[in-house]
C-alpha cells in the first residue's frame, strides 16, 4: 500500500525546498542590495529571521481564521510543491496535472489574505484588496501563456511536458512559445510579488499589506512559506520552459536563471499602481499572449 | 424498489410538490404550513433516489392523457441526474424556507415552481415542456411580484419573449413534422432536411429561437437583466432553488437542442464550420464567454450582498453554457458537473445569505462585518461555499472546472478558454468581497445581538455542503453518473481519480497530501509559542491610536480601483438600454395616444370614414 521511497523522496525534497527556498529569498537581498551598491545581509540571512521569529515567547492572535491563515497557505504551498516534477523526482505529479497545480500555486495567496482580513486591520484589507486586483489583472495573460503551452504540447501532464521537451527542445526554443515565455515571466514578476508588481505588500505605502498584523510564530509560517513557494514556483517555471531537469544542480542553475531574471528587473523598475498594473496587463502581455495563442492553434 | 411501484414514481415526483404546497397554503398554520411544504419537497428526493436503479439501467415513461394531448414522461439517466439535482435543493430550500417564510403563499408558488421544473427535466414531449415551463415560470413570477413590482415586470416581459419564441419553435417544428415528440420530431426533422422538404434558414430559425427562450432562463448576456433583481428581490431561501435549478432548466433547454434532438445537431454540420469550430456551438461558446467575464465582472463590483450572488449566478451559468458550446466529450461532461456543484455551492450560498439576512435585516455589505464570532456555523458553511466556487481543491467546484479548462483548452478554442481563467479570478475576489465585508473586522454596535441562524436553515446548509465536500474528493461518483447518459471521454479511474486523454486529476491523492501539507504546518504553528488573544481593534495604526468609534473597515467600493480601471467599460449597460427602450415605446404610446384620442369628435368621424374607406377598398363592404 505505502510507496515508502516514494514518502522518502517526497521528506527529502520537502527538506531541499525549504533549505533552497530560503537561500533564493537570501540571493534576492544580496543581490538586490549589490546593485544597489550596498553590503546586504549574508546569504543565510531569512533562515537566521525564521528561526528567531520562531524562538518569540509570545504572539498575538486575532481569533481562529487569523492562525488559520498562515497555516493553511503553508500546507497548500507543500502540496503545490509536491505535485511538481523536481529534477528526476516524480513525487506525486502523475496524479495531478498542469490546472492543478497551477491552481494550487494561487491558493496559498488566498489562505493569506483570509488570514489577514480577519485581523481588522485596514492596512490588510487594503494589501488584500491590491492583491486580488492583481491577481485579476493578471489572470488572463498568465492562462493564455499556459494555454499556448499545451496547445503546443498537447498534454497537460507535467511529467510528460517534461519528456517532450527533453525529446524535442524546450519550450523557449519554439517561436510561439517564446512569446507565451515573455508573457509569463511578466506575470511571474507579480507572481513573486516584485517590483513593478510589490503592490501588495508596498512596504513604504500600506506597511506590508497583509502581512502587518503578523508577528513571532505567525510571520515565521510565512517567511517559510514563501520560501517553499519561491522553490515551486520557480521550478514549475523551469519544467513549463527551460524542459525540466534532469537532476537537482540543472534544476538549481534553471531555476536561479529564472530568479535572476525577476530581480534584474525588480531593481530597476518603480512600482505600479493598482490601476496601471491592471491596464498594463490588460494591453502588452494579453495582446502577445493572443498573438501566442493563435499561432499554436 | 419495491417500495415505490414504477407506475407512481414520476407522478409522485411531478406533483407531490405542487399538491402539497396548495395544502400548504390552504392550512396556511405554523408548523402545519412548514411540515406539509418539508413533506413535499421531501418526496420527489426519496423518490428519485429509491428509482435510482431502474433509472440507470432502463427507462421509466408515464403518459398522461388529456384527451388533445398525450403528455408523455421519461424519467432515464439524463433526467435523473438532473431531476435529482432539483430535488436536492428543493428540500434544502423547504428547510430554509420553514425558517424565513411565515407565509402559505410563498409555500404554494415555491412548490408549484418545484413541480415546474421536475416537468421540464422529465417531459419528452413539447407540450408538456412547454406546459410546466411556464408553470415553473408563474410560480418564480409570483416570488418576485410580491416583493417588487418593477423587478417582476422586468422577469416577467423577458420570460414572455422567452416563452413566445418556444412557443413559435413549437410550432414550426409542428408545422413540418405534425409531431411534438422529441424524437419524432427530431427525426422527422432531419429526414426533410436532407429531402430538401425544409429550408436550411427555416431551421436556423427554429435553432436560434430555441436557444432565445432558454438564454432567458440561463441567463446568457444579455438577456441576463432580469436576473439579479428577481434572485435578489425574493424570499432567499427560494432563491437559492431558483438561481440552483431554475436557471439549470436553461441550461436543460440547451442540451435538448443540443443532444437530444439529433436534427438541430445535424444543423450544426448543415450551418458549416468557423475555423474548424462547428458555427453553432462556437457562438453558443461565445456567448458562455462573454457572459462569464461581464457577470463577473459585475459581480466584482456590487455593493449589495444578493446582488453580488446573483451576478454571480449569472457568471457561473455562463460556465456551463460556455462548456456545452465547446462540444466535446470532456467539456460537456464538465459542464453537466458544473451543473451539479453550481447548484449546490450557489444554492449554499443563498441559504447564507437568507440566515444573514434573516438575522441582521441588513443586504448591503457595508451594514455587516464581525459576524463570524457570532454564527460561527453559518461561517464555516460559508467557507466551504467559498472553497468550492472560488475552485478550490478539493472541492467540487474544483473537480468541474478542471474538466471544463481541460475540454475548452483541448477543443483548441485558446481565447474562450483564456476567458475562464480570467473568470476564475474573478470569482476569487468576489467571494472574498464576501467574506472579508461580512465575516471579518470591526462589528458595527446595532449587529452585537446577532444570533446563530435557526437550526433548519442549518440542516437545509448541511444538506448542501456535504455534496460540495463528496464530489469534490470522489469526482468520479459524478462523473460515472454522466458517463451514462453521455459518452463523454471521461475516464474513471476510481471514485477518486478521473482522467481526460491529455490530463489527469486524483482527488483523494490531492486531499490526503493537502492534510499532510497543514499538518506539517500545522505542527510548527502548535510547537510555536503561545499565542494570545487581542481584541480586533488593536492592530497596527502606524503609530495613531484610533479610537474604538471609528471603523477602518474597507466596506464601501472595496474594489475601486478595479471601477476606475474599468471605467470606459461600465459606462455602457445592457440594463440601462433596455430600460431607454421601455421608455422610448412608452413616450411614442404616448404620443399615439395623445395624438389620437385628442377629444375632438370631429377627427373620430373622420377616423371612422377613413376606416370605412379602407373597408371599401378591401371589399369587406
Amino acid at each position: 500500500m505505502f510507496d515508502w521511497r516514494l514518502i522518502l523522496d517526497a521528506i527529502g525534497i520537502l527538506i531541499y525546498a525549504l533549505i533552497v527556498g530560503f537561500i533564493f529569498m537570501g540571493i534576492e537581498r544580496k543581490a538586490m542590495a549589490r546593485i544597489q551598491r550596498r553590503i546586504g545581509p549574508p546569504i543565510y540571512q531569512p533562515i537566521i529571521d525564521t528561526l528567531k521569529l520562531l524562538g518569540k515567547k509570545e504572539s498575538v492572535s486575532h481569533g481562529f481564521v487569523y492562525n488559520f491563515g498562515p497555516v493553511f497557505a503553508l500546507g497548500v504551498s507543500i502540496t503545490a510543491l509536491l505535485f511538481i516534477p523536481i529534477a528526476n523526482f516524480q513525487l506525486f505529479s502523475s496524479n495531478a496535472d498542469l490546472i492543478v497545480v497551477a491552481y494550487l500555486l494561487e491558493v496559498p495567496m488566498l489562505g493569506i489574505m483570509l488570514g489577514a482580513m480577519s485581523s481588522g486591520n485596514p492596512y490588510s484589507a487594503l494589501g488584500v484588496q491590491r492583491g486580488l486586483l492583481t491577481m485579476v489583472a493578471m489572470q488572463l495573460p498568465y492562462g493564455l501563456a499556459i494555454i499556448a503551452l499545451v496547445q503546443h504540447w498537447g498534454t497537460f501532464k507535467l511529467s510528460q511536458l517534461v519528456a517532450l521537451q527533453q525529446l524535442q527542445g524546450w519550450s523557449i526554443t519554439v517561436p510561439a512559445l517564446a512569446l507565451a515565455f515573455i508573457v509569463f515571466d511578466i506575470v511571474f514578476q507579480a507572481l513573486l510579488g516584485l517590483e513593478p508588481f510589490d503592490i501588495i505588500t508596498a512596504p513604504a505605502e500600506i506597511s506590508m499589506g497583509p502581512m502587518v498584523e503578523y508577528g513571532g510564530k505567525h510571520a515565521a509560517l510565512l517567511f517559510t512559506q514563501h520560501a517553499v513557494q519561491l522553490f515551486a514556483e520557480t521550478a514549475f517555471f523551469a519544467v513549463l520552459f527551460f524542459g525540466g531537469a534532469s537532476n537537482l544542480l540543472d534544476l538549481f542553475l534553471k531555476q536561479l536563471l529564472v530568479l535572476f531574471i525577476a530581480i534584474f528587473v525588480a531593481s530597476i523598475y518603480p512600482r505600479f499602481t493598482i490601476d496601471q498594473a491592471a491596464k498594463f496587463f490588460w494591453k502588452w502581455p494579453t495582446i502577445i499572449g493572443i498573438i501566442a495563442v493563435l499561432l499554436t492553434v | 424498489m419495491t417500495l415505490v411501484p414504477e407506475a407512481y414514481v414520476v407522478p409522485l415526483t411531478l406533483f407531490s410538490p405542487l399538491v402539497f404546497g396548495v395544502l400548504a397554503w390552504l392550512f396556511d398554520r405554523d408548523w402545519v404550513r412548514e411540515t406539509l411544504g418539508v413533506i413535499g419537497a421531501a418526496v420527489p428526493l426519496t423518490v428519485l433516489s429509491l428509482a435510482y436503479e431502474k433509472a440507470s439501467s432502463g427507462t421509466i415513461s408515464y403518459t398522461i392523457d388529456t384527451g388533445v394531448f398525450k403528455l408523455h414522461f421519461v424519467l432515464n439517466s439524463l433526467s435523473w441526474y438532473f431531476a435529482f439535482i432539483g430535488a436536492l435543493v428543493g428540500i434544502a430550500m423547504a428547510f430554509g424556507l420553514s425558517s424565513t417564510s411565515r407565509r402559505g403563499y410563498d409555500w404554494l408558488f415555491s412548490l408549484m415552481s418545484f413541480t415546474g421544473v421536475m416537468g421540464v427535466f422529465l417531459a419528452r414531449d413539447f407540450v408538456s415542456l412547454f406546459l410546466f415551463w411556464e408553470l415553473m415560470t408563474f410560480g418564480s413570477f409570483m416570488m418576485v411580484l410580491r416583493r417588487n413590482r418593477h423587478e417582476s415586470l422586468k422577469y416577467f416581459v423577458l420570460s414572455v419573449i422567452g416563452a413566445y419564441s418556444m412557443l413559435l419553435a413549437i410550432g414550426m417544428v409542428y408545422a413540418k413534422t405534425g409531431t411534438l415528440d422529441y424524437a419524432m420530431a427530431s427525426q422527422t426533422l432531419l429526414l426533410l432536411t436532407k429531402m430538401g422538404g425544409v429550408s436550411k434558414a427555416y431551421v436556423d430559425t427554429i435553432f436560434a429561437l430555441f436557444l432565445l427562450a432558454f438564454g432567458v432562463k440561463a441567463g446568457v448576456v444579455p438577456l441576463h437583466v432580469w436576473a439579479p433583481g428577481a434572485y435578489g428581490e425574493n424570499d432567499q431561501s427560494y432563491t437559492s432553488f431558483f438561481s440552483g435549478v431554475l436557471s439549470k432548466a436553461g441550461v436543460y433547454g440547451f442540451i435538448i437542442t443540443l443532444f437530444v434532438m439529433p436534427s438541430l445537431y445535424g444543423i450544426y454540420f448543415a450551418m458549416g464550420t468557423f475555423h474548424g469550430h462547428l458555427t453553432g456551438t462556437y457562438l453558443i461558446a461565445w456567448a458562455g464567454a462573454v457572459t462569464v467575464v461581464v457577470a463577473s465582472f459585475l459581480a466584482v463590483l456590487q455593493e449589495d450582498i444578493r446582488k453580488l450572488l446573483a451576478y454571480s449566478s449569472v457568471g457561473q451559468v455562463g460556465y456551463i453554457i460556455l462548456a456545452l458550446g465547446v462540444f466535446n466529450g470532456v467539456a460537456v461532461g464538465g459542464a453537466m458537473f458544473h451543473v451539479l456543484s453550481h447548484a449546490m455551492f450557489k444554492g449554499l450560498f443563498w441559504l447564507i445569505s437568507a440566515a444573514l439576512i434573516l438575522r441582521t435585516g441588513k443586504t448591503r455589505f457595508e451594514d455587516f462585518g464581525g459576524l463570524a464570532e457570532k454564527m460561527p456555523v453559518t461561517f464555516a458553511m460559508a467557507l466551504i461555499a467559498v472553497l468550492s466556487l472560488a475552485g478550490i481543491p478539493p472541492m467540487a467546484g474544483f473537480a468541474s472546472k478542471w474538466l471544463i479548462y481541460e475540454g475548452a483548452i483541448q477543443a483548441h478554442m485558446p481565447l474562450v478558454a483564456g476567458t475562464i481563467f480570467l473568470g476564475s479570478a474573478l470569482a476569487f475576489a468576489y467571494v472574498v468581497r464576501f467574506l472579508y465585508a461580512v465575516w471579518f473586522g470591526q462589528r458595527p454596535s446595532d449587529l452585537d445581538d446577532v444570533r446563530e441562524a435557526p437550526l433548519p436553515l442549518l440542516v437545509g446548509m448541511t444538506v448542501l455542503a456535504i455534496p460540495n465536500i463528496v464530489f469534490g474528493i470522489a469526482p468520479g461518483l459524478a462523473v460515472r453518473l454522466i458517463n451514462r447518459f453521455f459518452n463523454t471521454n471521461i475516464t474513471v479511474n476510481s471514485y477518486y481519480s478521473i482522467s481526460t486523454p491529455t490530463g489527469t486529476y486524483n482527488a483523494l491523492s490531492v486531499t490526503l497530501v493537502l492534510i499532510v501539507g497543514l499538518a506539517i504546518a500545522g505542527l510548527v504553528y502548535i510547537y510555536g509559542a503561545n499565542a494570545r488573544k487581542i481584541k480586533v481593534t488593536n492592530t497596527y495604526q502606524s503609530g495613531n491610536p484610533v479610537t474604538e468609534e471609528y471603523n477602518l473597515v474597507i466596506r464601501r467600493n472595496f474594489y475601486r480601483p478595479l471601477a476606475e480601471a474599468l471605467d470606459f467599460w461600465l459606462k455602457y449597460s445592457w440594463d440601462r438600454f433596455y430600460e431607454r427602450l421601455a421608455n422610448l415605446s412608452e413616450d411614442f404610446a404616448d404620443w399615439l395616444r395623445e395624438g389620437f384620442y385628442n377629444g375632438n369628435v370631429q377627427s373620430y368621424s373622420w377616423y371612422l370614414a377613413i376606416i370605412l374607406l379602407i373597408l371599401a377598398i378591401w371589399g369587406v363592404l
